[in-house]
C-alpha cells in the first residue's frame, strides 16, 4: 500500500500559534486524545512542547502515560477518563491532572490518593447541559461540599472546575454557560478556590470570547480542522496540518486506481461524491473500494502519479470537513477514520 | 466494584473496566465458520481475507486459523483497471471469502460473528423530560429517563451516524443509543434498567443470539459490512478469546 498520511508539522505549529494568539489571556489546552486525532501522538506532543504549550488534554489515563513519555515532567495533563481503579492510580503514578464529574468516582479517587499518599489535582465537573459526564446541577452542592471535606483532609486538590457545551445554539450554550457560573459560585460558596475555569473547545474558543475563562480545550482548530457548516479554514487563519495521499497504481480509458480504499478508511459512501486532487488538478473520485479506489482520468495520468485525497487544497483536493459535509458528519470523524496501518509522515513545511 | 448479584463481578485478567471498547476475536467461531465452508468442498480462500490486518482481526490468528484448516491462497489477481476490487475471482461456491469467514451479515445466518465489540458503563445518571443529550441536542428526552455514558465513539468505530439508530445490549437488555456519539464514547438510554458503573455493554454481538449486530449499522451507515468492522478492529483494544 503507497497511502501515507502526510503531516506538516510547520502547519501545527502555525495553528497553535494562531490559536493562541485569538484566547489570549486565557490558555491554550491542545487536544491529542486518540493519536492527536490520527495525526500521531508523539510528534504532535513533541512539536506541541516546542512551540510552548505546556497543556494537554489526554482523555484517558493510558493516552496520559504516553503524553507524559513524549512531553516530559514539567508538562500538565489532563484526562478525564477513568474506568477502574487501576486507572487512578495509574494517573496518580504519572502526576496526571483528572477531571471528576461523578460522586462515587471522587470517593474512589480519595481512596487511591490515600492509599498512594500523594495529592491529587483534580477538576471538577458541572453537567450544564450535556448530560454526558458530570454532575447534576442539583447534586453539585452536595458534590463540592464532599470535595471540600476530601481537601481538607489532603486527598485531593481541587484546581478547576470544567464543563463541555453542547453547541446546539448560542442560546442553549448562553444557559450552559450561566449554569457553569453558578456551579463555580457554588464552589466558591464550598470553600473551594480552583484556579482554573475551562468550558470553550474550538468554536467556542474562537466565535464566543465570553467562553474562554482561564483555558481552552482545542483539538480540532490545532490541526487545521474547521467545525462543519462553520467559517472556512482560512477565514480561521488555520492551515490545514493532514494530507491523505495515495499512488496511483493502473491507468485505464476512464479511471486511475490508486491503491487506498475504504478498508484504510475512506468512507465509502463518498464515491461519486467528491473531487480528489491530481497532478492536473480536481477529478471525480468516481468509486471507493474496500483496498483500491477510482479516479477520473487526467491527461498524461502515469503509474507513480499522487493524488491526495484530503488536504489543504493545493491540489484541488477537498479538506477532511469538506468530505465530511457530503455525507453528514464532521471532519473530525474523517481524521480519525485514517487506518492506523496507514504510514504517517512528517515534515516541517 | 462492588455487586450483590453473584457470578456478576468475577475478578478475572483482562476483565476490569476500561476506558476504550475491547474487540474480541473468538477463534473458535473463525474455526467453526472455516469448517462449514470445508464442509462445503471450499479448500481455497480468497487472499483479500488478509487485507487491512485480516479486516481488523488480526492476520496472525486468521493466517493460523486457515492453516489449520488446510485452506490455501486462491492465485492472486492481476491489477485489474476499471474495477474498484478486480475482477470477480471470490465466488462463495468455490472460495472463502472474508464475509464467510468473520462472519459478516452477507454470509447469512450459517456463520457466527468472529469479532465482539463490548464497551463500559463509565457513569450513570437521571436525565429529566426536555433535556438534551450529546452535541446539537440530537436527542430529547421526552419523559423523565435514565441515561448511561458509556466508552466507544467514532474514533473507535462506533460511527457517529449510529446516535439514534441502534442498540446496544447490557445484561441482555437492550438499550438504544441517544443523541451524537462523540468520538470516544457515547449515550445510551436505560431507563429503568438496574445498570452500574463498570458494567460491560454490548455494541456488536451474534444475530443468532439475538445480540445487537453488524447489519443494524450497515443499515443505519451507508457504510460497508468490512470498512465496519475493519475499523472496529483496527482501532479497539485487540483481545483474542476461544
Amino acid at each position: 500500500m503507497s497511502a501515507r498520511l502526510r503531516v506538516d508539522l510547520a502547519a501545527l505549529t502555525a495553528n497553535i500559534r494562531r490559536v493562541r494568539e485569538t484566547v489570549a489571556p486565557s490558555e491554550l489546552m491542545l487536544v491529542v486524545k486518540d493519536d492527536a486525532y490520527g495525526h500521531g501522538l508523539e510528534p504532535v506532543v513533541r512539536e506541541a512542547t516546542a512551540a510552548g504549550v505546556t497543556w494537554f488534554g489526554a482523555f484517558d489515563v493510558r493516552t496520559a502515560h504516553a503524553v507524559r513519555a513524549a512531553a516530559g515532567a514539567d508538562a500538565r495533563i489532563f484526562a478525564w477518563i477513568a474506568a477502574s481503579r487501576d486507572d487512578l492510580d495509574g494517573a496518580i503514578a504519572e502526576d496526571i491532572d483528572l477531571g471528576i464529574g461523578d460522586a462515587g468516582l471522587l470517593e474512589e479517587l480519595a481512596d487511591a490518593a490515600r492509599d498512594a499518599g500523594t495529592v491529587v489535582r483534580v477538576h471538577l465537573k458541572i453537567d450544564t447541559g450535556l448530560h454526558r459526564n458530570g454532575v447534576r446541577p442539583e447534586e453539585w452542592p452536595a458534590f463540592v461540599a464532599r470535595a471540600a471535606t476530601l481537601e481538607n483532609d489532603g486527598a485531593i486538590e481541587v484546581v478547576g472546575v470544567w464543563s463541555h457545551i453542547a453547541e446546539a445554539s448560542d442560546a442553549e450554550d448562553d444557559d450552559a454557560r450561566a449554569a457553569y457560573e453558578r456551579a463555580w459560585e457554588q464552589a466558591a460558596d464550598a470553600g473551594l478556590r480552583p484556579a482554573m475555569r475551562h468550558l470553550a473547545a474550538s468554536a467556542a474558543s474562537f466565535a464566543r470570547p465570553e467562553f474562554r475563562y482561564d483555558m481552552v480545550r482545542v483539538g480540532a482548530f490545532c490541526y487545521g480542522i474547521r467545525s462543519a457548516g462553520g467559517p472556512s479554514s482560512s477565514e480561521l487563519g488555520l492551515i490545514p496540518v493532514a494530507r491523505l495521499e495515495a499512488d496511483v497504481v493502473a491507468v485505464g480509458d476512464e479511471f486511475a486506481t490508486i491503491d487506498l480504499g475504504s478498508l484504510h478508511g475512506v468512507p465509502s459512501s463518498l464515491g461519486h461524491r467528491t473531487a480528489v486532487g491530481t497532478p492536473a488538478g480536481a477529478r471525480s473520485l468516481a468509486a471507493v473500494g474496500a483496498s483500491r479506489s477510482l479516479v477520473a482520468i487526467w491527461p498524461g495520468a502515469t503509474v507513480g502519479d499522487t493524488v491526495t485525497v484530503y488536504g489543504p487544497g493545493d491540489r484541488g483536493e477537498a479538506t477532511a470537513t469538506d468530505l465530511a459535509e457530503l455525507i453528514g458528519t464532521i471532519g473530525e470523524e474523517i481524521a480519525v477514520r485514517v487506518s492506523p496501518l496507514v504510514g504517517r509522515t512528517y515534515s516541517s513545511g | 466494584m462492588s455487586s450483590s448479584i453473584p457470578g456478576r463481578d468475577v475478578s478475572a485478567p483482562g476483565s476490569s473496566p476500561r476506558s476504550a471498547p475491547v474487540a474480541r476475536i473468538s477463534r473458535g467461531a473463525l474455526t467453526a465458520n472455516a469448517r462449514s465452508a470445508w464442509r462445503q468442498g471450499i479448500r481455497r480462500f480468497d487472499p483479500s481475507i488478509l487485507d487491512a490486518d485480516a479486516w481488523g482481526h488480526g492476520a496472525h490468528l486468521v493466517g493460523e486459523v486457515l492453516d489449520a484448516g488446510g485452506f490455501v491462497a486462491t492465485p492472486p489477481r492481476d491489477g485489474a483497471v476499471g474495477a474498484v476490487d478486480g475482477p470477480a475471482v471470490a465466488s462463495p461456491e468455490t472460495t472463502l471469502t472474508p464475509s464467510t469467514l468473520f462472519g459478516l451479515p452477507a454470509a447469512g445466518a450459517s456463520t457466527t460473528p468472529a469479532l465482539r465489540l463490548t464497551g463500559t458503563v463509565l457513569s450513570v445518571k437521571d436525565l429529566r423530560a426536555g433535556e438534551g443529550v450529546s452535541y446539537g441536542y440530537a436527542f430529547r428526552a421526552p419523559t423523565d429517563t435514565r441515561v448511561a455514558l458509556v466508552t466507544g465513539g467514532y474514533a473507535q468505530g462506533v460511527v457517529r451516524r449510529l446516535g439514534g439508530a441502534v442498540d446496544v445490549a447490557i445484561a441482555g437488555e437492550r438499550h438504544p443509543i441517544v443523541g451524537r456519539v462523540a468520538m470516544d464514547v457515547c449515550v445510551v438510554e436505560i431507563r429503568d434498567g438496574a445498570v452500574r458503573r463498570g458494567e460491560e455493554v454490548l455494541f456488536l454481538g451474534d444475530p443468532a443470539q439475538g445480540e445487537p449486530s453488524l447489519e443494524s449499522w450497515v443499515r443505519a451507515t451507508d457504510l460497508t459490512a468490512a470498512e465496519l468492522i475493519t475499523m472496529v478492529g483496527l482501532r479497539a483494544t485487540r483481545e483474542e478469546a476461544p
